[in-house]
C-alpha cells in the first residue's frame, strides 16, 4: 500500500522531466568533452561550419561543437525567448538590428576585451558595426559585401541593355537610363515590352527588376544613392528626409505606374518571390547580395552574370552589413566558448565558409578563398567588393531597430501597394517606428 | 467504528491519488499560467532586460491603444463570419454523411483531414493557392484576384480557409449527434404525418442541441483564439491591418515589440471575454436543451 504513493511520485517526476525544455545543457557530449552549441540561420554556412568544427575538435579534443540551425523567419522571434528562458545556445549569430538590446542587457561576452589580439584581422566595417558602448560584442563571422545586380544574360542581350551602366534619377528623365532599360526588359504574355503600345500590365510574364520593400537589397541602396537617410545619427528614423521620400517615390512608381517590377501583393509578404522569379527565368535584373550568390549559383539553369549596383544621382551607394557570432555571457562554458569564438574568427576556421562559396567571411585573410571558389565557377564577384563602388549608407543600428521595423513595415507595405501616398506613408512609418524606438 | 473511519480515510487517499494527475495538469497548465500572466501584466519586461513593477500602467497603455480595440472588433467580425458558416456547412455535411450512401466513410475521413493537419502547413499551402501570381485559384478562374492583399477580400479569404479547415470536425460531432437520435422518434413523427422539413426543424434540430452547444462553445473559443492560420496567410496583420486578430496582436506585442506586460493584459482581456461568452451560451442552452431522451 505504501508503494503506491512512491510509484505515483516517480511517475510525476518522470512526467516533469519529460516536460522540461531541452537546452544547451542537454547537448550530447563526448566522453569528458565539453560541448559548445552554435546557433545560426544559414543552411549553406552550417554545412561549412560542420567541417570547420570537425577540424577544431581535432585540434581541441576536449571541446565538441554542435551546430543548430534555426530558420531565418523564426530566428529573431525565438532568440529573445530562449535568452529569457536560459535555453539559448552558447554561441549565436546576430545581425545589426538585434545585437544592441542583447549587448545592453549584459547577455553577450565582451569580445573586444577577451579577443582583443584578433581584432585587427577582421573586416573593419564589421568591427565598427558591432561596436557599442566602446566594445565589440561578437566575432565578425560573415560580411555581405556590397549589393550588386544579378542579370539574365539572354534577356539583357535580347533587349540590348548593358547592365553595367545603369543610372536612375528621380527628377531628370534624361539622366535616367535605368527606367528605359527596365521597360525594355519587361514583357507581357503577348511578347510586348513595357515601352510598347498595348502592353498589358495585368499579364506580365517577364519582370524587368525587383523593386520591393526589401531593406537590404533595395530601399536602403536607393535612398543612399539619392543622398537620403534612413536613420539620423541618434538612431531615430529619418524617413521624411526629402531625398528619402524621392527614392521611395521612384521605387513605388516602378511597381505601380511603370509596371516593371512585381506587384506588392506578390512581394510584401513573400521576400523570396523576386529571387524565385529570377531563378525561374521570369525576371531580367535581380538586385541582391552575396547571401543569394549560392542560391543563384545552384538554382539558375540559364547563363547569368553579376553587374554593379544601379547608380543614383549620388553614385553607387550600398548598404554593407555583416553578421557576428556572439558568446552567451550566461553560459557556464565561458572558456570553451572563447576558444570556439577565436576559431570562428581565425583564418583557418573561417576559410571553410569561403572555400565552399557559402558566404563571404568577415575574416579578411579568409576572403580570398571565397573569391577563388566563385572564380572557379566562372562568376565574377568583384562588384560585391570595391569594384562595385566604395560609398555606403549605414546599416540599421540601435537596440530597438527590430521593434521599429516591425512597426513601420505594415505601413511601408501599404506605400508599396500604392494605397498610401508616399509622403504620407513615410511620415506614418517614421512616427510608428520612432514610437517603437522609445 | 475505528474500522469504518480507517476505510473512509483510505477512500479519501485513493480519491486524491486518482484525482492527482488531473489536479496536477490543471494546476500546472491552467492555473499557474493564468497567475503568471496576471503577474506579468503588472510588469514592464522586454524578455532580455530586467522586470520592473509598473502597477496598472500596462492596462492604461492597452486601453489607450486603439489597435487592441480594433483587433477585438476584427475578431468579432471574423467569428461572425466563421461560426455560422462552419456550423451550417458541418450540419449539412453530417446530414449527407448519415444517409448511409456509398463512400460516406471515405468522405468522413476526407472532411476531417484538414482539421488534423497543422494550421501553419495549411496556411502555407493556401498561400500558394491564393497567390496573385502563379496562384492555383487564379489560374483556375483565369483572372488575377489579390485574395490576401486586397483590404476588402483578405478577411473573408482567411475566414473561408478557417471554415474549410474546421467543417469536417464540426460534421464529425453532428454526425455522432444524429446517430444518437433514436429512429423510433422519426418513425413516430412520420406515422403522425410529419414531412421531412417538419421532422428536421421539430425533431432533429431540437434533439441536436447538446451537440450544437458543444460545437458552438468549442468553436467560438477556438475562433476567438485563432492565430496560426491567419498569421501564415497574412503575416503582418494583412493589408491595412484588416486581419489583425486579437491573438495576432498579443503575439505582435509580446514577441515582436517585446512588450510582454501589455501582451499579458490583452491575454487577460481575451480570457475574461471568452469566459463571459461561454457562460452566456451555457445559460442560453441550459434552458432549452434536453440531454436524455428517456426523460
Amino acid at each position: 500500500m505504501r508503494l503506491r504513493p512512491l510509484v505515483a511520485a516517480a511517475v510525476a517526476a518522470l512526467a516533469l522531466a519529460a516536460c522540461s525544455p531541452a537546452g544547451p545543457d542537454d547537448a550530447p557530449s563526448g566522453e569528458g568533452a565539453t560541448t559548445v552549441t552554435v546557433r545560426l540561420w544559414d543552411e549553406q554556412v552550417a554545412a561549412a561550419y560542420e567541417q570547420s568544427f570537425d577540424e577544431f575538435t581535432r585540434q581541441n579534443p576536449d571541446i565538441q561543437v554542435q551546430v543548430n540551425v534555426v530558420p531565418w523567419k523564426d530566428y529573431f522571434v525565438r532568440l529573445p525567448l530562449d535568452v529569457a528562458g536560459g535555453t539559448v545556445d552558447d554561441v549565436y549569430w546576430l545581425n545589426s538590428s538585434n545585437f544592441g538590446a542583447l549587448a545592453d542587457g549584459g547577455k553577450l561576452i565582451d569580445v573586444g576585451r577577451e579577443l582583443a589580439d584578433e581584432q585587427a584581422s577582421w573586416v573593419p566595417a564589421a568591427v565598427e558595426q558591432y561596436s557599442r558602448s566602446g566594445t565589440l560584442w561578437g566575432v565578425p563571422a560573415l560580411t555581405d559585401g556590397r549589393i550588386a545586380v544579378y542579370y539574365n544574360k539572354a534577356m539583357v542581350e535580347a533587349a540590348g541593355v548593358d547592365p553595367d551602366n545603369l543610372t536612375w534619377h528621380p527628377a531628370d528623365p534624361a539622366a535616367d537610363t535605368f527606367l528605359p532599360a527596365a521597360r525594355k526588359l519587361t514583357r507581357d504574355s503577348a511578347g510586348r515590352t513595357a515601352d510598347q503600345p498595348g502592353f498589358d500590365p495585368g499579364a506580365i510574364t517577364q519582370y524587368g527588376f525587383n523593386a520591393a520593400r526589401d531593406l537590404q537589397a533595395i530601399y536602403y541602396d536607393f535612398v543612399g544613392s539619392n543622398g537620403g537617410r534612413i536613420q539620423a545619427e541618434d538612431g531615430s528614423l529619418a524617413f521624411t528626409d526629402p531625398k528619402t521620400v524621392e527614392a521611395f517615390s521612384y521605387l513605388v512608381k516602378l511597381v505601380n505606374t511603370d509596371h516593371v517590377a512585381p506587384s506588392a501583393a506578390d512581394t510584401n509578404d513573400n521576400p523570396d518571390f523576386s529571387r524565385d522569379q529570377f531563378l525561374q527565368g521570369k525576371m531580367a535584373l535581380f538586385q541582391s547580395g552575396t547571401y543569394n550568390l549560392k542560391n543563384v549559383g545552384d538554382g539558375a539553369t540559364f547563363e547569368w552574370g553579376v553587374a554593379p549596383l544601379v547608380a543614383g544621382p549620388q553614385g553607387r551607394v550600398s548598404v554593407v552589413s555583416s553578421v557576428i557570432a556572439a558568446g552567451n555571457a550566461d553560459s557556464p562554458r565561458r572558456d570553451a566558448i572563447l576558444k570556439v569564438l577565436r576559431w570562428i574568427g581565425s583564418e583557418e576556421g573561417a576559410s571553410y565558409v569561403g572555400e565552399e562559396g557559402a558566404a563571404l567571411p568577415a575574416v579578411t585573410a579568409a576572403q580570398q578563398a571565397y573569391f577563388d571558389y566563385w572564380e572557379g565557377q566562372g562568376v565574377d564577384t568583384t562588384f560585391f567588393g570595391d569594384a562595385g563602388g566604395r560609398a555606403t549608407i549605414p546599416a540599421p543600428f540601435g537596440p530597438k531597430f527590430e521593434a521599429a521595423s516591425t512597426a513601420f513595415n505594415p505601413i511601408l507595405n501599404e506605400v508599396f501597394a500604392g494605397r498610401t501616398p508616399v509622403a504620407e506613408g513615410m511620415q506614418q512609418a517614421q512616427d510608428a517606428g520612432n514610437a517603437a524606438l522609445r | 467504528m475505528a474500522g469504518r473511519r480507517q476505510g473512509a480515510r483510505r477512500d479519501t487517499r485513493t480519491a486524491y491519488l486518482l484525482l492527482g494527475p488531473s489536479l496536477f495538469g490543471i494546476s500546472a497548465f491552467l492555473v499557474l499560467p493564468i497567475l503568471v500572466v496576471a503577474w506579468l501584466a503588472l510588469q514592464r519586461w522586454d524578455l532580455i532586460g530586467p522586470r520592473t513593477f509598473v502597477g496598472l500602467d500596462n492596462v492604461v497603455a492597452v486601453a489607450a491603444d486603439g489597435r487592441f480595440a480594433r483587433s477585438l472588433l476584427i475578431t468579432a467580425v471574423f467569428v461572425a463570419i466563421v461560426i455560422p458558416a462552419q456550423t451550417v456547412l458541418g450540419l449539412v455535411a453530417a446530414l449527407l454523411l448519415n444517409r448511409g450512401l456509398r463512400g460516406s466513410a471515405a468522405f468522413r475521413v476526407l472532411y476531417v483531414l484538414p482539421w488534423i493537419c497543422a494550421p501553419l502547413v495549411l496556411g502555407v499551402v493556401w498561400r500558394w493557392v491564393l497567390a496573385p501570381t502563379d496562384g492555383a485559384l487564379n489560374a483556375l478562374i483565369g483572372r488575377r484576384v489579390e485574395w490576401l492583399a486586397d483590404p476588402v477580400l483578405a478577411l473573408p479569404s482567411v475566414a473561408a480557409v478557417t471554415v474549410w479547415t474546421h467543417v469536417g470536425y464540426v460534421a464529425l460531432f453532428f454526425s455522432a449527434g444524429l446517430r444518437a437520435i433514436p429512429d423510433t422518434v422519426h418513425e413516430a413523427a412520420m406515422l403522425d404525418g410529419a414531412g421531412a422539413g417538419q421532422r428536421f426543424w421539430r425533431i432533429t434540430l431540437p434533439l441536436l442541441r447538446p451537440t450544437t452547444f458543444f460545437v458552438l462553445v468549442t468553436q467560438i473559443i477556438a475562433t476567438f483564439q485563432v492565430f496560426d492560420s491567419v498569421y501564415a496567410l497574412t503575416p503582418d496583420g494583412g493589408p491595412q491591418g484588416v486581419t489583425d486578430v486579437v491573438a495576432g496582436r498579443i503575439y505582435y506585442e509580446a514577441f515582436e515589440q517585446r512588450a510582454v506586460g501589455q501582451a499579458a493584459v490583452m491575454a487577460l482581456v481575451l480570457f475574461v471575454l471568452l469566459v463571459v461568452v461561454t457562460l452566456v451560451q451555457q445559460r442560453w442552452f441550459s434552458r432549452r436543451t434536453t440531454y436524455d431522451l428517456s426523460t
